[in-house]
């Protein structure tokens, strides 16, 4: 095709983008192309944006409810958060701890750390990052028991500067677990001191991304920091958090393209969204796994026998293949694997036959056990619940389903009032110590499943050692204890973490923590 | 007149404080406690008791209910657990998507549910009144989670007109605004037209009409105006209804009103945002309702208060 066409002055596509932009921001109007659209991108290229191109918005089912990384404890928070704040100690999906603020770090003696931070970091306001920004951060979270992370670091003793890119923190126990909390825990400007109201009104890190601005609860709006301290990082100009508890809307927007990427989908919502053109599930396996806990200072429970019979009547890979549809792996210890305590024990066994045999020497009356839930909390858990309650009819045990609202059921928890008990755990931070300080030791428990045995209780203080040879050996002996002799808990499977994800995305990484991380993302 | 607006007024005060009251008591009479669901689980003892103790809940209730009293004479609701900050912020951050959706769904309800009324009642037993009364039945028969769901894919994802979710402008507001209007909508309509059906036999009506008046100067200044009352208490309450939260409709589209925020802040047991949006909504119910009755008086010159 040939045609000559008449000369006139002529506008791209993109300058015409630009242009209406500008235009509509002068006169107030809403843009023409909505922001997120292909068309966004372009029009950012042509108004001036170097490599870094494009913006995300995710949606996430959790809301972040504050911008103060110790004040709480939700996975949601943590990825808004860690876009803004570096942490000193990162942790990669398959669960190693790698040097971020801090370039290394090592256990002195086993009551003392020292860290050795990065040079040549700088927060977003232009000051710098050293030992002040750590000791303020790490004495902050210790003292004001007011936040919410406090108690994690009540054993934290002296935070010592040891030159501006040095600092070393005495515990008053063996603190094994500290790298992989810290992981979780933002660095805070030392001039946040005494204005931290406002200051976590706008808050100021060394992240990747600078805080622009945020609609409590709804939405977290961030910009690249062009002055990031790893080169090429992060890959676009914004992105967007959102907070969309509803799943279908989550899903929709995904779908209608609204959403790059949207977390904690459900195994049956993966079909549904393969027949959407442009997205798709991606999923890995999460270090979160169910429990379900005996109460253990309960009649019927305190008979190992009875819950030996119990745990024999449950068809595990029958749950995960008909309930999670593939998208759970059953589980061969208490803990995920990846993380430091994982060994494999074997697939507990389903066998009806000896279930009835135990059952009978277990002298059970057939009195009738509660099985309560907190309603609504995790995928298909009604579901499963019922698929429990039949196969254990099949053996003989009555078993009455208490799907109760969560506060509620907590309540009933820490009461005592249950026989078994619908529960998960999230393995944060990527390590085992605090599932098993307390869920099995006699003062965390006492509120839960009334455990207690001081043989395990010394295991879960020695396997707080930093060697972690030595931790790795102390959990697996305190987990043949649990596993194979003791059977407190039923451990029936490992969930996958399910993200539905547009496919103009790059280089997304499904994390099986369930983080929603975007700084090495790109769209196209 | 002016001893009844006192009377009226004292009649409100007296209603708020025994709504604190009946808030403050039962939140804390019911199973869960804030700091267990503020703590991660399997967070020890000691940390919910020394969170206990700084949200404050181990004094008396007696106490906690006089210090509440004290902080709201100074316009102040506390700090909300769960957001970390001022409960009377955190529920003001949701008034104006909260009124933005009201005003919207109330526009819809007046003028699309009291024309399609009066066409009905009109026009009985014509296509127009038995369009209306379809319309009406299923404004009133579908689930709003699935009327709102099938609407966004239906504009949303597969058509793409509108977006999905979110509150950025006034397109982020039809979907939710017909959504939530459509049962009261719906209502309305039936309301009027039964109204007018009745007032449209009496002799009054067919006074007018013989003394040659215009068609619609009969419908509308006298036929209307005597149907109009009861659909303007159902109007009144409504707006208390909506002004309070549209948590169904806020869910599916992700709309940061009063109605999620109370219901979440119920599950955990966040009391200060409880309380804070309890007193206000029920602040607007004696409201609206204290100035329906003064607009009776307005429409009907028959009701004179005093």
């Amino acid at each position: 095709m040939s045609e000559k066409k008449p000369k006139r002055p002529r506008l791209s596509r993109r300058q015409f983008l630009t242009k209406s932009a500008l235009l509509a921001t002068a006169l107030g109007l809403p843009p023409l192309v909505k922001s997120g659209a292909p068309g966004a991108a372009a029009a950012m290229v042509a108004a001036g944006a170097t490599t870094r191109n494009g913006q995300i918005v995710a949606a996430v089912s959790e809301r972040a409810l504050t911008l103060d990384p110790g004040d709480h404890y939700s996975i949601s928070a943590t990825s808004v958060l860690r876009h803004v704040f570096d942490p000193l100690i990162d942790v990669t999906n398959n669960s190693k701890f790698v040097p971020a603020l801090a370039e290394s770090w090592e256990a002195v003696t086993p009551t003392s750390w020292r860290f050795t931070l990065r040079r040549g970091v700088t927060f977003h306001d232009g000051s710098p990052f050293n030992s002040d920004s750590v000791v303020y951060t790490l004495a902050r979270v210790r003292d004001n028991t007011k936040l919410i992370k406090s108690f994690v670091y009540q054993d934290l003793g002296a935070i010592e500067k040891d030159g501006p890119f040095a600092v070393t923190v005495a515990t008053k126990h063996p603190f094994g677990a500290l790298p992989s909390h810290l992981t979780m825990l933002g660095m805070l400007p030392p001039g946040a001191a005494g204005r931290e109201d406002s200051f976590f009104q706008h808050p100021i890190g060394t992240g990747p991304f600078k805080f622009v601005g945020w609609t409590r609860g709804e939405r977290v709006d961030l910009s690249a920091n062009p002055n990031y301290w790893k080169t090429g990082v992060p890959k676009v100009e914004k992105v967007i958090f959102r907070f969309v508890p509803e799943l279908s809307t989550r899903a929709a927007g995904l779908r209608a393209g609204e959403f790059h990427v949207i977390d904690r989908l459900p195994p049956d919502m993966v079909q549904t969204l393969r027949g959407s053109p442009g997205v798709k599930a991606v999923s890995v396996l999460g270090i979160e796994v169910q429990q379900w806990l005996f109460q253990m200072a309960k009649d019927p429970d305190k008979n190992a026998l009875l819950r030996k019979a119990i745990s024999l009547g449950i068809d595990r890979n029958t749950i995960v293949k008909e309930f999670m549809l593939g998208f759970a792996r059953a589980a061969v210890c208490p803990v995920p694997p990846g993380l430091v305590g994982y060994v494999d024990l074997g697939v507990k066994p389903y066998d009806p036959d000896r279930a009835k045999v135990l059952l009978k020497q277990a002298g059970y009356n057939g009195e009738p056990l509660d099985f309560v839930l907190m309603k609504d909390l995790y995928p298909k858990q009604l579901e499963i619940a019922q698929a429990v309650q039949s196969m254990l009819t099949g053996i003989g045990v009555k078993v009455s389903i208490k799907n109760i609202e969560i506060a509620t059921a907590r309540e009933m928890r820490a009461a005592g009032n249950y026989d078994m008990f619908y529960s998960g755990w999230a393995h944060l931070p990527h390590d085992p110590d605090w599932y098993f300080g307390q869920w099995f030791t006699q003062a965390g428990a006492a509120k839960l499943s009334r455990y207690n045995n001081p043989k395990v209780e010394q295991l879960v203080v020695d396997a707080r050692s930093p060697d972690p040879k030595i931790r790795q050996q102390r959990y697996e002996d305190l987990e043949r204890i649990l596993w194979t002799e003791e059977e407190p808990t039923i451990w029936p499977f490992y969930s996958r973490a399910i993200y539905g994800v547009r496919d103009t995305l790059r280089n997304y990484e499904a994390r099986g923590d369930y983080y929603v991380l975007l700084s090495e993302v790109s769209v196209s | 007149m002016s001893r009844y607006l006192i009377r009226r007024l004292l009649h409100s005060a007296l209603t708020l404080v025994g709504v604190s009251i009946l808030v403050f008591v039962i939140l804390r009479v019911v199973p869960g406690n804030p700091a267990r669901m503020l703590l991660p689980e399997g967070a020890p003892q000691s940390a919910v008791d020394e969170l206990d103790r700084q949200l404050g809940l181990r004094k008396p209730l007696l106490e906690q209910y006089v210090i509440f009293l004290r902080s709201v004479s100074r316009g102040d609701f506390g700090q909300s657990f769960q957001y970390r900050a001022p409960a009377a912020t955190v529920v003001w951050e949701r008034i104006p998507a909260t009124l933005d959706l009201t005003t919207a769904a109330i526009l819809l309800i007046v003028w699309v549910g009291v024309p399609i009324g009066i066409l009905a009642a009109v026009r009985r037993r014509t296509v127009f009144d038995y369009a209306g009364m379809t319309f009406a039945v299923l404004g009133q028969s579908l689930p709003n989670f699935w009327l709102g769901i099938m609407l966004i894919l239906l504009f949303g994802v597969t058509i793409r007109w509108l977006p999905t979710s979110g509150f950025e402008g006034w397109r982020y507001l039809i979907l939710p605004s017909v959504t939530l209007a459509a049962y009261p909508t719906a209502f309305v309509a039936r309301l009027t037209r039964s109204g007018m059906l009745e007032v449209l036999n009496q002799d009054f009506v067919r006074t007018a009409r013989s003394k040659g008046l215009a068609g619609a100067t009969v419908v509308f200044r006298h036929a209307l105006k005597n149907a109009i009352i009861p659909v303007l208490t159902i109007i009144g309450l409504q707006i208390g209804v909506l002004l309070s939260g549209a948590v169904i409709t806020e869910s599916v589209f992700a709309w940061p009103g009063i109605g999620k925020l109370i219901v979440d802040a119920i599950f955990f047991r966040d009391f200060p945002v409880v309380q804070t949006v309890l007193i206000l909504s029920a602040a607007t119910f004696v409201l609206v309702n204290f100035v329906v009755d003064l607009l009776y008086a307005v429409l009907d010159p028959r009701i004179r208060f005093g």
